[in-house]
């Protein structure tokens, strides 16, 4: 007889949500090995060094923000994870030199607006607060995986009558809000309540984040609202991660070695391998076979399904379905290292020490959008920075800074061209912008790092460079992420099972997704 | 003053306020109905513009009209005859075309012309959105239930619903959601590779909204047109014989047959209402006309904001009425002609000039006309769908002449630079005509009038808010329980007896009666003689 697999769990990918579905398999007591074909785990969640001294969040510089119950679950404060109580969320420069801070009390924000609008000011806390209310109905959909619409089992009915019964909990006007907002247009949706353009345009780039929609494309409100159960399920202490994402990664790698997981890294996975219709472990690229009783992928879903498993295990539907699962890239990240304070125009240290945004107008942001649209990248990008070296000074040598920034729209597919051909064109783009709000910039830079949707795909594994790991629509949301009907994590394949950002709730570096399918595959290998 | 009290007046004589008023007299109800204009029909109006030459003026095609509708008023004995529209031809710019027909198996040749996958896989396209249509065909007869209300029939049918979406194979569920959500491109990239295919029906998507092809929520509409059927014939679109006026007056026959009253030239100025229930209307010229219901069909923003003082309404719906959306987006374009328009990609008089002719040769194409239009401009290369109904029926143009119609979309309400004057209106006219030119360059020397209709034209004319044809943008969250406005989905009113019937209420514009018919039904139940 052959001897039982070595393992229970192997988890492809160490990027947040791989780490957080390891570390929790690991804590349940499944025998569980991470292997991530980096040299180092993380993901998205990294750092590195662009210049001698000067070290940058390489890929997201914040996190998701990472949720309450894993933080809790993990004890990921006794790896080192602290949270900053910043009092700014995010605050948007103006080109006329003003800058307007969106505070953490919405009493404040009321307060700063009046300058801009009196109507607006009276309207925000209202806004606010509907939109905390709407955030926190969905953010309940978020803790579990979705349930079967086939076959709903008796946890699935009670979470559903949960959020519904939640939902008739809301007053009358959200209830109504909830239904109108998810597929409009986030310029429709954010004009409905504010007036002040710089505020909208704010606000709108929240739905159109990493997308291929711009403001006034429909079903760019769904990405505000997912974007507020985000904040609702957050550390209550602070949503802000202690020296940045990485921080993260550490502290979910302390938590899932604790828990007894085996972490293999500059492990590429080459197949996933299946026998009897199930899943029984993976081939590295070395030709190395690692077997076990489950397989989980971190990685997204067209990766794991088109790349890394055969096609005649999938049912031909399903395949198809998952060549046409959108995921086009649109978000470049660019990263400085500057050897002078950035001195941006109105803004305080304490605004560019958190998230700044770049964007004027709604018309602007859907300009940007209208590029893509043709293959081509904006000519005026919005951009979100931070300069993380100002509360971490140990990541730029004595009175340097380094400076991140995210830039859409930068599509990956280009027409008649390519990211290796106008990825210093795409730089000079993103430079040229940011100068315009920091009179000097230009001048102070010491070296430069661009990263396009295509280096997202070739250096992270990141299917079209879609940081979300297929973009974040209706169709592709709930139970129908990746697939409708496939959206518990499960898949066509016995025993392989989806972890990734690409399954529910699959919204950015939050260890949502990891979770939930932790608690699914731990009941079902138990 | 009027001494006679009636049952029910409906404001408006358009197809859906004829159709209500048919359904309340066929009850043995008293009904008038109050039309603004000497014609009757609203946009689906027939008129003599030039000596000659009659126009289906506004609203130009006829598919969506429930078949029940056809046969409980039993409409083709009051005059209406539907004759078929076949296929649609998309000229290209590099002289080659698209031309797809109601024979399935020809269409799927020509499809094979630009791409062989293609046509296989218009076969399965094809499939699924008939089934898609099966499951969505109920909803539009539906009244839609308020899932913000514990009412437990709302609950039922919505948990109905929701057992219909569970029973359907995978394959179809997938695309129902889809369909809801994905841009009508999107949607169409799952199954089709050829650019123009893609564009042209896409097209149908974007139709009336102020959305580009490539934005979520477009797909939807291409069901709505896949619906489309003539008397139980599933995806036929069909012209009117006497235009689609013709088809107003034959529901305006059938209502007077059943014993409704209408009047022409009467303009309504209020709706009057004691104590939250409406009693009448007053018209313009002073009279007062009270009955026991009154039903408008015409938008929202006339019936609320124009004829009502908005002081008598709750402030929450009121700010709905305000928020809803009209954003009109085309205009119309109706040409005499001196003779055929010769396309370069297929010369000469033959059936391709029969059926719609569709500008969309690219999905490029129709994103650039949205992008003028995004930033208040009319688009200088507009998306237009064209038919010229004097082939099919003779009798709408003198002997050798020709009528062309032009659905021209973007033309958006608000322009950004001015308003839409004289000036404005024949710069559009030109660029129509200029567009069509590329593909049709004898077109100049055949026009012997042109009458161009710009949104503002439209709401002036027809009294559409912002020249919206489907009295309000059906996008998706003014559809269903949330059309015209949420918790008013249901054509009733914050006013007791004041009743909606309009395509703003679900299911929406377009020649199909569905509102008319199920405001009716709710009204027969619900108020006693």
């Amino acid at each position: 007889m052959k001897a039982p697999p070595r393992y229970d769990a192997i988890v492809i990918g160490g990027g947040v949500n791989g780490l957080t579905c390891a570390a929790m398999l690991g804590k349940a007591g499944v025998r569980t090995v991470l292997v991530e074909q980096r040299d180092d785990v993380g993901g998205c969640a990294a750092e590195s060094e662009i210049a001698p001294g000067f070290r940058v969040p390489t890929l997201a510089h914040a996190t998701g923000p990472v949720r309450r119950d894993v933080v809790e679950h993990l004890q990921l404060y006794l790896h080192g994870l602290t949270f900053l109580d910043r009092a700014i969320d995010v605050s948007s420069l103006s080109p006329d030199g003003r800058a307007l801070p969106l505070w953490h009390d919405p009493r404040r924000t009321a307060d700063g607006l009046a300058a801009w609008s009196q109507r607006d000011a009276q309207a925000w806390p209202a806004f606010h607060q509907s939109l905390a209310r709407l955030g926190g109905l969905i953010g309940s959909l978020f803790q579990s995986a979705p349930p079967s619409i086939d076959a709903p089992n008796a946890r699935d009915l009670f979470a559903l009558m949960h959020t519904l019964s939640a939902f008739r909990g809301l007053p009358k006007a959200d209830q109504w809000r909830l239904l109108r907002w998810g597929p409009m247009a986030v310029a429709d949706l954010v004009s409905e309540s504010v007036e002040n353009e710089l505020l909208r345009a704010t606000l709108a780039a929240d739905g159109i984040f990493g997308a291929m929609l711009g403001p006034w494309s429909a079903g760019s409100g769904l990405q505000l609202l997912l974007s507020a159960a985000n904040r609702s399920l957050a550390w209550p202490g602070g949503q802000v991660v202690a020296g940045g994402p990485v921080a993260l990664a550490r502290a979910l790698r302390g938590a899932a070695e604790r828990h007894g997981v085996e972490i293999r890294t500059g492990a590429a996975v080459a197949r996933i391998e299946v026998k009897n219709d199930r899943a029984a472990g993976v081939t590295l690229a070395t030709g190395a076979h690692i077997e076990g009783r489950a397989v989980v992928s971190g990685v997204d879903p067209k990766r794991t399904f088109l790349a890394l498993c055969e096609a005649d295990h999938l049912p031909p539907e399903f395949s198809w379905r998952i060549a046409n699962y959108r995921s086009r890239g649109t978000l470049a990240k660019v990263n400085f290292a500057l050897s002078a304070w950035p001195s941006f125009t109105g803004a305080t240290r304490e605004m560019l020490s958190g998230r700044v945004r770049l964007a004027p107008d709604l018309d602007y942001l859907e300009r940007a959008f209208d590029h893509a649209k043709y293959g081509r990248y904006s000519t005026h990008p919005w951009i979100e920075f931070t300069v993380p070296s100002i509360d971490n000074p140990a990541l730029a040598p004595e009175g340097a800074h380094v400076l991140s920034a995210y830039a859409q729209f930068a599509p990956f597919q280009l027409r008649d061209t390519n990211w290796d051909a106008e990825r210093d064109r795409l730089g000079d783009i993103v430079t040229t912008t940011l100068e315009q709000y920091a009179p000097g910039f230009s001048a102070s830079i010491v070296a430069r790092q661009v990263l396009t949707p295509l280096d997202l795909e070739r250096g992270w594994g990141l299917s079209g460079g879609q940081i979300f790991h297929g973009e974040l629509a209706l169709d592709q949301f709930f139970t129908m992420r990746p697939v409708l009907g496939f959206g518990s994590h499960r898949t066509p394949i016995r025993d392989l099972f989806l972890c990734s950002s690409g399954s529910h709730p699959g919204t950015g570096l939050t260890g949502g997704s990891g979770a939930n399918a932790a608690a699914v595959i731990a009941r079902e290998l138990a | 003053m009027n001494k006679t009290v009636y049952d029910a007046i409906v404001i408006g004589g358009g197809h859906n306020g004829l159709t209500c008023a048919a359904y309340l007299a066929r009850a043995g109800r008293k009904v008038l109905v109050l039309e603004r204009r000497h014609v009757l029909g609203g946009a689906a109006v027939t008129e003599e513009v030039f000596p000659g030459f009659k126009f289906s003026v506004c609203s130009y095609v006829v598919s969506l009209l429930r078949p029940e509708i056809i046969r409980e008023l039993d409409l083709p004995r009051h005059g209406m005859e539907l004759l078929p529209l076949d296929g649609t031809m998309t000229p290209m710019p590099n002289g080659d075309y698209l031309w797809r027909v109601n024979d399935h198996d020809k269409t799927r040749r020509e499809i094979a012309r630009h791409s062989r996958l293609d046509a296989e896989a218009y076969d399965e396209y094809g499939k699924a959105m008939v089934e898609m249509g099966r499951f969505a065909k109920p909803i539009m007869g539906m009244l839609p239930p308020d899932p913000t209300s514990l009412d437990p029939r709302g609950l039922l049918e919505l948990l109905g619903m929701g057992k219909r979406f569970r029973d359907m194979r995978f394959h179809d569920k997938v695309n129902q959601v889809q369909l809801l959500t994905m841009s009508a491109v999107d949607f169409l990239d799952q199954w089709f590779e050829t650019d123009v295919l893609k564009a042209t029906m896409s097209a149908s998507g974007i139709i009336g909204t102020f959305l580009g092809v490539r934005s979520p929520g477009t797909a939807y509409v291409l069901l709505h047109h896949y619906m489309g059927e003539i008397d139980g014939a599933f995806r036929s679109w069909g012209l009117s014989r006497g235009g689609t006026g013709a088809v107003s007056n034959a529901i305006a026959a059938a209502a007077i047959e059943f014993g409704a009253e209408i009047r022409t030239e009467a303009t309504v100025a209020q709706i009057l209402s004691k104590n939250g229930r409406a009693t009448g209307v007053a018209l313009a010229n002073g009279d007062e006309i009270h009955a026991k219901v009154v039903v408008s069909s015409v938008d929202p923003n006339l019936t609320f904001l124009k004829f009502m003082n908005e002081r008598d309404l709750p402030g929450e719906f009121v700010e709905g009425v305000k928020r809803y959306k009209y954003r009109g987006s085309s205009g119309k374009v109706n040409l005499a002609l001196d003779a055929l328009p010769n396309f370069t990609c297929l010369p000469g008089a033959g059936p391709h000039l029969r059926g719609a002719i569709s500008i969309s040769p690219s999905v490029d194409y129709m994103e650039r006309a949205y992008d003028d239009a995004k930033y208040g401009r009319f688009s200088s290369r507009p998306y237009m769908d064209m038919v010229i109904p004097s082939l099919t029926d003779p009798s709408v143009a003198p002997p050798g002449k020709h009528v062309m119609s032009c659905f021209v979309q973007y033309a958006p309400y608000h322009l950004k630079d001015g308003v839409w004057d004289d000036r404005q209106r024949e710069a559009f006219g030109d660029a129509v005509i200029d567009t069509i030119a590329e593909y049709a360059p004898n077109i100049k020397d055949i026009i012997l009038h042109r009458q161009v209709l710009t949104p503002l034209d439209i709401e002036r004319d027809f009294g559409l808010t912002e020249g919206n044809i489907f009295q309000g943008e059906l996008t998706l969250e003014q559809l269903f329980f949330l059309r015209p406005v949420p918790g008013y989905a249901q054509y009733a009113t914050p006013i007791d007896r004041l009743y909606m019937c309009g395509s703003a209420t679900h299911p929406g514009g377009g020649i199909m009666g569905a509102p008319g018919r199920n405001a009716a039904t709710r009204i027969l139940k619900e108020v006693s003689r």
